[in-house]
């Protein structure tokens, strides 16, 4: 029997009982439409995380000391890196700057009569603001007594803070220091990419004179600042080999390897690694959702496989006419298969757009930019077709073996 | 018996029962047809009678290869019934075998044309020649104005006239028909029957089964069939009209 009489049999038989394919189809779709969905939504969040960072600062590398076992970024745990590291640094080829980066504690920020509390301050270098991401004023000049905010910062006194404000920052012991306010800010470089997540509110202040964090550099012997985290920034087109320098300086040279409590590691990770590591997260949770929204399509393949298993035995009798002028029982295996897929391939053929449309929904309400993941689309479109064969199986299998003089008995 | 070989002339029979048995196992042993020897030759007309349960749907069965015998050796159109494949009965059946069923047995959904095209669909022959020669079948039994109806909207007679021409698709070598008029009123019955005398004025081989004596009565001869044994066949000469 040539395959197009059987895809026309099948259509056929499809039509005859509207409702009931309908309700199949339906069952299907949803199982199918649900992972494009999900799948949908995974990788337009991924594609989106990844834009965020990657926009950013490609070509940082963040150097900072983490507990060995720990595969995270979020521990940043001694200041090991002394000005010693910093400048030795900023003397490898390919840097084109080192922003050292630690934390002041403090008590409170106090602008006019509105005081709010604050536990530490940012301390960095002036080379933490780039252009572009300056909103107002500028950056703060070293050794000044100078204070630049983030927008959020800015935003949580009572009376917005603007530039060439005052403002009283309470330190620990009792210090407190008079700053000017000279610049605002939509981020800094130097920033660990993922805390761009957290909107939270940020205080800079310079380095020189407010950091005062200090150990013996165990190689030049003096008191140095030390810091827990510093960024190299580099030429970007030479980015990777410059991570290798770096790595091979703290592994073989650094102060802060000797300075590295038990347990901890020196790592350079660039904007790539934290894609890399943030990407791989989103992946995996993408999948589990993904996975469990399977289980829907398997529901909508039983349901294909129920309703053949009511059609063959419907059609015993047709079966046993079919037999009786020829048909063998591959024949009617192929009719009842045939069947079967193409209710799967309808089910796939409308969840594609389904899928898609309530995708870009689920993206426009989280507010991330839609992005197609072409290989889940293709794979549920195949995976749909494969289930109504694989229901029909069964199905098929019991038709192909009707008995046709029972059958033509049957009533 | 010498009738059975009577019938036989110098080219070999269309079907040739030789010893045939047939047992069911359904909780005892039952048996259906018992030592059955019957040949029916080229162009001849037999109509088989028996009570209901004396073995003649059983008969009917493996001449259309249907089934297969439990002894002994059932050939149709030079094959042998009982060790053909599967796939080699349902040819046989397609091809060298037209059946006309005492309840039509059309497929409800299938137009009249599809329905009598539907032999040539699984011995795959192409759709324009199949729907053109059912056609031409419909038109012989007087069914042209009606090819794309469906059965639901033919009456019995019409729809037996149908299941005929599609018994005749594929131009088997014989015509089974069980109880062909056992669901039509007498007229239509009567005109069914025509049909068949037509048929076995073309030459066409028919073997028909049925419990009535003036059905049975068109055919060249009647195999009378009792407890699954043939006890007589009855020679009706050759009629001529």
């Amino acid at each position: 029997m040539d395959p197009t009489e059987a895809v026309r049999i099948a259509l056929r038989s499809i039509r005859s009982h509207k409702l009931r394919s309908t309700l199949t189809v339906v069952g299907l779709v949803i199982g199918i439409a649900s992972v494009i969905v999900f799948a949908t939504f995974g990788a337009s969040v991924k594609a989106e995380v990844i834009t965020d960072i990657e926009g950013s600062s490609a070509n940082n590398i963040y150097v900072f000391a983490t507990p060995e076992d720990d595969e995270g970024f979020d521990q940043v745990i001694q200041p090991v890196f002394t000005e010693r590291d910093v400048s030795e640094l900023e003397g490898l080829s390919g840097v084109t700057n080192v922003i050292p980066r630690g934390t002041v504690d403090a008590n409170s920020l106090t602008h006019g009569n509105d005081t709010i509390a604050r536990q530490r301050v940012t301390a960095t270098t002036p080379d933490t603001f780039d252009e572009g991401s300056v909103v107002a004023g500028r950056g703060f000049r070293s050794g000044a007594n100078e204070v630049v905010l983030n927008e959020r910062a800015a935003r949580s006194f009572d009376g917005n803070v603007t530039v060439g404000d005052r403002l009283t920052l309470s330190l620990a012991e009792n210090r407190t220091a008079e700053l000017t306010v000279v610049g605002i800010v939509n981020g800094t470089a130097g920033q660990l990419p993922v805390s761009d997540f957290a909107e939270q509110a940020r205080v800079y202040v310079p380095v020189d004179p407010f950091y005062r964090t200090v150990v013996e550099s165990p190689s030049v012997g003096v008191r140095q600042r030390a810091y827990p985290q510093v960024t190299v920034v580099t030429d970007p087109t030479t980015t990777e080999a410059t991570q290798a320098a770096v790595e091979s300086y703290l592994r073989e040279e650094s102060d802060a390897r000797q300075l590295l409590p038990e347990g901890a590691t020196l790592t350079a990770r660039t904007s790539g690694d934290f894609v890399a590591q943030v990407a791989s997260v989103i992946e995996r949770i993408t999948r589990f959702v993904t996975g469990v929204a399977v289980i829907g399509l398997v529901v909508g393949a039983i349901g294909i496989a129920n309703i053949m298993l009511v059609s063959v035995t419907e059609r015993t009798r047709e079966i046993g006419v079919m037999k009786a002028v020829g048909a063998r029982n591959r024949d009617v295996l192929v009719l009842f298969l045939v069947e079967a897929g193409l209710l799967g391939a309808i089910g796939a053929v409308l969840a594609l757009p389904v899928g898609l449309v309530v995708g870009y929904a689920a993206t426009r309400y989280a507010e991330v930019t839609f992005a197609l993941a072409p290989v889940w689309m293709v794979t549920a479109v195949v995976v749909g077709v494969v289930v109504g064969v694989v229901a029909g199986l069964y199905p098929a299998w019991r038709a192909a073996r009707v008995d046709p003089i029972d059958a033509l008995r049957y009533e | 018996m010498s009738s059975a070989d009577a019938a036989t002339d110098d080219t070999a029979p269309v079907v040739e029962l030789t010893g045939v048995t047939k047992t069911y196992d359904m909780g005892g042993v039952v048996e259906a047809l018992a030592g059955v020897s019957l040949a029916l030759s080229e162009g001849s007309y037999t109509a088989v009678m028996g009570p209901s349960g004396s073995g003649k749907s059983t008969l009917l069965n493996l001449i259309g290869a249907l089934d297969t015998p439990t002894e002994g050796r059932v050939v149709v159109a030079g094959q042998d019934v009982g060790t053909a494949t599967e796939a080699e009965r349902a040819s046989l059946r397609g091809t060298d075998v037209g059946f006309v069923f005492q309840t039509f047995n059309l497929l409800p959904r299938l137009t009249a044309v599809e329905n009598v095209a539907l032999p040539l669909v699984f011995a795959g022959v192409p759709r324009a020649e199949r729907t053109a020669s059912a056609r031409e079948l419909l038109a012989d039994v007087g069914l042209g104005d009606r090819t794309d109806h469906h059965p639901t909207e033919l009456s019995g007679g019409q729809r037996q006239r149908v299941a005929i021409a599609r018994a005749l698709a594929a131009d088997p070598a014989l015509v089974l028909a069980d109880e062909p008029t056992g669901n039509v009123d007498t007229d239509t019955g009567g005109r069914v029957l025509d049909i068949f005398d037509d048929l076995h004025a073309r030459g066409n081989t028919l073997l028909l089964v049925t419990h009535e004596r003036h059905v049975a009565e068109r055919a060249e001869r009647i195999v009378h069939v009792r407890d699954g044994e043939l006890v007589r066949i009855e020679d009706l000469g050759e009629e001529s009209d």
